[in-house]
């Protein structure tokens, strides 16, 4: 069977083609394009800009897609669409283009939550086979482990997701937005040295990030009020990529920990990092060492399938569409709230 | 003098402790100048014994004291004096020697000597305190006023889930507060 | 409200390279034996000065992954946290074990050895043992009644008592400690559920816990302890309600904490996910 997914909860537009050859056999994936608003250094994306850009981009991805998938109409079995969560705009524009395909093309529609759709790839990428999940991305931070048919959150962000914590410190220090904020963080936490201090908020597998980001905020502006600041340990002079190291080292850690704390507690030894924020080289490594410790081992994807793609929404949706599920037309809504466990895994035992 | 009790505490087999438990002490001043003086024949921690809960009272200082021995943590002049300055619930040095260590005034004395040969020790000791070797004299008033004990709820009279309390419960529960006491010492973030 | 959702499918694998014991420990000729590994502690059975001394050593090895100076600020910061609460329950008479020794440099606290089980061991032999002697639910359930209330009681010590809250209140955090001999004083036991069950409750693991006297948290404490056993006990989660009696009548205060408690349950502990 063969679907077409549609992903715009965020910033980027993705439509991929997968096909599900028989049971057993692993997916093919046919095609997995994708197109990133990018905002100016110091800017957010607006959702009102977000949705503009959606929509003027999502024809011609589909079309590209379809040929490069070298798929007929008639191939396609369904259409799936990221149901939520997200913003409210970018996800509207993409579930119209979804209906607009599904009554072109005669097809049924199929809404997928985004985190299963990042937890179906991962697994299907990776082999992982039944890991406790990181989902870390701009707007999603969980702790996630699998069990009697719904991927249920053990641990979360109680404020704002690591990813936009990131996000915004970038705003803050005005660097490129290009390829994505995190990235540029991440390259210049490499060249950091000195570890200052910053809150560290962990409780239980819940963790919260807002404190810190108004700490590390207030460094900067103490940094830039005074560039000769010296750190009293080492006496090297603070820059601005110790911010980003420090940051990086003190949130990841934070990450790791309820994930180790999750892993414990179901007893397993697999874990899968998945979102945005799992292209981290810095997070992976650190993950790996902490799951080494465990006698285990860390599943993570590349950039094609970290980063919001509509691979997965086509994957986790065919799974769905496979076991029988549909979404009819008049209920093809979407919802900026939709809890990860609110999804029925009716293809797993 | 023959009630010199050495002990090898657990995780330190190889750093025997000599106790020696002493009544109507009579020349405290001459001992406590010996220590004001550095006096290097005189290396032993000498306690005021009248605030010594229990035998695992005064182990308890000694297992802290010698850890920080060895691991380059003293924070007083040498292991005997941290015994001393282990006992005591607060940071300030001086204050734990007048409160636990021997005075002009001390006649109840707590010896305890860290290595050395038993009987080298037993020989040294004879001669050098003058008064009886006994068993305890625990004075518990002042105790729960060095530990700060009387403030705040507890102090294990507050009944313990079914609030019969008797006399040995009580001098288990005073251990069990001198030693939390002891032990978050230096706790202060 | 996952939390207990799942059952632990299997025992946590060990570490391949077992922790090395800071250096106190590691000279020892019968070397501390090894009782669990948690998330972030190592808990092992020694002995405490005297070999007739048995203590519980809970040691935090530093992780590496986390850089060196965050990793020691974390672990002192955890273990005077955790002792300094324990010393403050047992003065307030909340029944914990006691604190032996601290080092938070090198990352352990030793304390007190409580003999007995946890409750979810003792409860779930209780409930077999019944179903061997073919006893049906609902009859001569004293026993167990006598032990939710006992248990309604510690927490509400620790709540009211210690100002504490434990963070993630499960039944393997209760530990049943059978009464010392002498103190059992002619109550002759009327069968053997009676034994099994018998004891005193003493709070273990305060890893967690926090210095709160909020409502909030002591409701989600009860919350988390009644969805444990409902995960885990099904058949004893009919008597929950003997522990909140209990409870409710253990610390001025406690009846609120109760209302609390049923808006907690109405939402869950979760809140709705913003996308």
């Amino acid at each position: 069977m063969i679907a077409i997914g549609l992903e715009g909860s965020a910033n980027k537009l993705g439509v991929g083609i997968i096909s599900h050859p028989s049971p057993g056999k692993p997916a093919q994936i046919l095609s997995n394009l994708r197109h990133t608003f990018v905002t100016p250094p110091g800017e957010g994306f607006l959702p009102k800009d977000t949705a503009k850009h959606h929509r003027s981009w999502v024809v011609q991805l589909v079309k590209q897609a379809m040929a490069e998938a070298k798929v007929m109409i008639k191939d396609v079995d369904c259409i799936c669409y990221t149901k939520g969560p997200g913003m409210g705009a970018p996800l509207q524009s993409v579930a119209v283009a979804a209906r607009m395909l599904a009554l072109l093309w005669e097809k049924e529609l199929v809404g997928v939550n985004h985190c299963v759709g990042h937890i179906e790839m991962g697994r299907e990428i990776t082999g992982a086979d039944n890991p406790v999940v990181l989902y870390v991305s701009g707007g999603n931070t969980q702790v996630i482990a699998y069990a009697e048919q719904r991927y249920r959150i053990f641990g979360e962000a109680l404020d704002i997701a690591v990813g936009n914590c990131l996000d915004r410190f970038a705003r803050t220090l005005e660097i490129s937005n290009d390829p994505a904020p995190g990235y540029n963080i991440e390259q210049l936490a490499k060249k950091g040295k000195v570890l200052l201090d910053l809150p560290y908020a962990v409780k239980g597998m819940d963790c919260s990030f807002a404190g810190i980001l108004s700490s590390i905020d207030v460094l900067a502006a103490e940094l830039k009020a005074n560039p000769e600041t010296k750190d009293p340990i080492t006496g090297e002079v603070i820059t601005t990529a110790d911010l980003c190291f420090t940051l990086q080292e003190t949130i990841y850690a934070m990450l790791v920990e309820i994930t180790e704390r999750a892993m414990a507690h179901v007893g397993s030894s697999q874990v899968l990092l998945v979102g945005g924020v799992g292209c981290n080289e810095r997070l992976q490594e650190m993950m790996g060492l902490m799951a080494a410790g465990r006698g285990g081992s860390i599943f993570a994807t590349d950039e094609r399938f970290c980063i919001d793609n509509g691979i997965m929404i086509a994957h986790a949706g065919l799974r769905a569409y496979e076991t029988g599920f549909r979404t009819p037309l008049e209920d093809s809504t979407c919802t900026q709230r939709f809890r990860t466990d609110e999804m029925f895994i009716k293809w797993r035992d | 003098m023959a009630l010199l009790e050495t002990i090898h505490l657990e995780h330190l087999p190889t750093t025997p402790i000599h106790i020696s438990l002493y009544r109507n002490v009579k020349n405290a001043p001459f001992l406590q100048q010996q220590l004001l003086a550095g006096n290097t024949d005189f290396e032993y921690a000498f306690i005021d014994a009248s605030v010594i809960v229990s035998r695992i009272h005064v182990l308890s200082a000694a297992y802290r004291a010698i850890n920080a021995l060895h691991s380059h943590r003293l924070r007083s002049r040498n292991v005997h004096s941290e015994i001393v300055f282990s006992l005591s619930p607060n940071n300030n040095i001086a204050e734990s020697f007048r409160r636990f260590g021997i005075t002009a005034t001390t006649e109840n004395l707590l010896v305890v000597k860290v290595g050395g040969g038993r009987e080298e020790v037993k020989r040294h000791l004879e001669g050098a305190v003058e008064g009886e070797a006994v068993g305890g004299m625990l004075d518990v008033g002042k105790v729960r006023k060095v530990y700060k004990l009387n403030s705040g709820g507890g102090g294990g009279k507050k009944g313990l889930g079914n609030g019969v309390v008797n006399e040995e419960e009580e001098r288990r529960e005073l251990e069990v507060f001198v030693l939390g006491a002891m032990a978050l010492r230096g706790a202060s973030n | 409200m996952e939390i207990q959702a799942a059952p632990p499918a299997h025992q946590a694998p060990l570490s391949p390279s077992p922790h090395l014991l800071p250096p106190i420990f590691q000279s020892d000729t019968a070397p501390p034996q090894m009782i669990t590994q948690g998330a972030e502690a190592l808990l092992y059975r020694t002995t405490y000065l005297l070999p007739t001394l048995p203590c519980a050593l809970k040691y935090r090895p530093s992780k590496p992954y986390r850089h060196p100076i965050l990793d020691a600020r974390l672990t002192k910061h955890r273990i005077l946290s955790e002792a300094r609460v324990l010393v403050k329950c047992r003065r307030e008479g909340v029944p914990v074990p006691a604190v032996y020794a601290v080092d938070e440099r090198e990352g352990w606290v030793m304390l007190e050895w409580v003999e007995g089980e946890v409750v979810r061991v003792k409860v779930n032999e209780w409930l077999r043992r019944r179903k061997e002697l073919g006893v049906a639910e609902g009859v001569e359930e004293e026993v167990l009644k006598g032990l939710m209330g006992r248990i309604g009681r510690a927490i509400g010590r620790m709540h009211g008592g210690g100002g504490l809250c434990m963070g993630d209140l499960t039944t393997s955090n209760l530990m049943l400690r059978p009464k010392r001999e002498d103190t059992v004083n002619g109550e002759g036991s009327r069968n053997a559920g009676d034994e099994v069950l018998g004891g005193e409750i003493v709070l273990i693991d305060f890893g967690l816990a926090s210095q709160s006297s909020a409502d909030e948290d002591r409701a989600v404490d009860l919350y988390v302890l009644e969805r444990a056993f409902g995960s885990t006990h099904p058949r004893a989660e009919g008597l929950f309600s003997e522990l909140l009696g209990a409870y409710g009548t253990s610390f001025k205060g406690a009846n609120v904490v109760l209302k609390k408690l049923e808006e907690v349950r109405m939402r869950g502990r979760k809140r709705s996910m913003l996308g």
